[in-house]
């Protein structure tokens, strides 16, 4: 059964430390109506996405748009954590 | 095409403690499948170096081969340069042999025994080829330290030998991740926990007696509140010492008074705890783990077929919708 605006992504070789992540930031944008992830088997090493949006986007501009979103905020991590070791250090020294 | 908006979050780090090996920190506005995803990469995907190739020349000690074999292999090894070393089976200088000096370091063992005295074969008889890939101190950082100078720097054990024993291999480390072998694990411990927000109902603790209060602030397992000795008020101490047991609503209930405390868990705020083995410094394993996280993430990009297709139906589901 085809359903509008609907699609399922596989992706080989990643488990729950991706899948939940992707899941959890597809929750978050507000044109997607589903959005869930698992893994098929434990054997085997791979997830399936399901997406299913408004007529407003697609599933893979949702898909998109959570990776685009996922990259900057770890960016912005990674500098806000490195600020913050420097901050340490030179507390030290 | 509407202008796509940008659910992005601004994460924020405070670090409490840090030192070489440990490292504890509160990471605030972010998911928790964002702090667990880095958690399990801290622990199973941040690449190291360990032994992983033991030819053994002479062995005459009382552990067999393998034995020694696997014990060498959990050794841990400081494993900076581990980040821009190949795996071996992606060297192409060496066509995947794993044993040239980009993607691998030998060491050498070789020990005999001649005296009557045992011999502690330990971590420290290990010869690099490569100085800065070497066996991790097991107390190297203590500077000063008290009592025993027979405890500073013997290294970890690996065998010991008797009079006439002997020990001569070659080993060789490659790099690794803790998924394929828990001794590429660079973690000896990561924890992170939901920061408690507690609230105390004054009014309800004022009907309480001393000795009520007392009766319950013991009744915690943990030390999360106190009494105050001036004022004779419960006091909350430390509110991460809360370990999520309900001992004290449970107690509040008992005693009459449902409602004397609220304890909340806030689900964007979390402290995490990170404890190395010594083969990476705990904070580079965050950044490596933030890093390592990024490229899996880029790694399940969508191709650009697949976006092709993707316009080509999207025109399509248009038309279905009735026209553009």
């Amino acid at each position: 059964m085809k359903i509008m605006n609907a699609g399922t992504f596989t992706a080989q070789r990643e488990d729950h430390t991706v899948g939940n992540v992707i899941r959890m930031q597809l929750h978050r944008d507000r044109s997607v109506l589903f959005a869930g992830y698992k893994l098929p088997h434990p054997l085997e090493y791979k997830i399936i996405v399901k997406i299913q949006t408004t007529s407003q986007s697609s599933p893979m501009q949702a898909y998109n748009l959570a990776l685009n979103d996922l990259d900057k905020e770890l960016e912005h991590l990674k500098r806000a954590f490195e600020a913050e070791i420097s901050h340490k250090q030179n507390e030290y020294y | 095409m509407d202008m796509s908006s940008s659910y992005q979050r601004v994460p924020s780090v405070r670090i409490r403690e840090m030192k070489d090996d440990f490292l504890k920190f509160e990471l605030r506005d972010t998911d928790a499948s964002i702090a667990n995803a880095l958690r399990r990469i801290m622990i199973a995907e941040v690449p190291t170096l360990a032994i992983d190739l033991v030819e053994i020349e002479a062995n005459s000690s009382v552990l067999n081969d393998e034995f020694i074999a696997h014990r060498l292999g959990l050794i841990p090894l400081k494993s900076e340069k581990a980040v821009n070393m190949l795996l071996s089976r992606d060297c192409n200088a060496c066509d995947g042999d794993g044993r040239c000096d980009f993607c691998s370091v030998e060491f050498t063992l070789d020990v005999k025994c001649t005296t009557d005295q045992t011999l502690d074969v330990t971590s420290q008889d290990l010869r690099s080829s490569d100085l800065s890939v070497v066996p991790v101190d097991s107390l190297g950082q203590n500077t000063g330290s008290m009592g025993d100078a027979a405890l500073e720097q013997r290294g970890i054990l690996i065998v010991k030998l008797r009079r006439g024993q002997e020990l001569k291999l070659r080993a060789i480390a490659r790099k690794g991740i803790g998924k394929d072998h828990a001794k590429w694990s660079p973690a000896a411990t990561v924890t992170f926990q939901y920061e408690p927000e507690i609230h105390l109902n004054e009014t309800l603790l004022e009907t309480l007696t001393l000795d009520q209060k007392r009766e319950w602030v013991e009744s915690s397992p943990t030390k999360v509140f106190d009494i105050d000795q001036v004022t004779q008020q419960v006091v909350v101490v430390d509110p991460e010492a809360y370990a999520y047991d309900e001992e004290v609503i449970k107690k509040a209930d008992a005693m009459g008074k449902p409602g004397l405390v609220e304890i909340i868990s806030r689900e964007d705020s979390f402290i995490f705890t990170v404890e190395s083995t010594g083969a990476i410094k705990a904070a580079d394993m965050f950044l490596n783990a933030i890093n390592i996280l990024r490229q899996k993430l880029d790694g399940v990009r969508l191709s650009f077929d697949t976006q092709e297709a993707d316009d080509q139906f999207g025109e399509l589901g248009a038309h279905m919708r009735g026209g553009l």
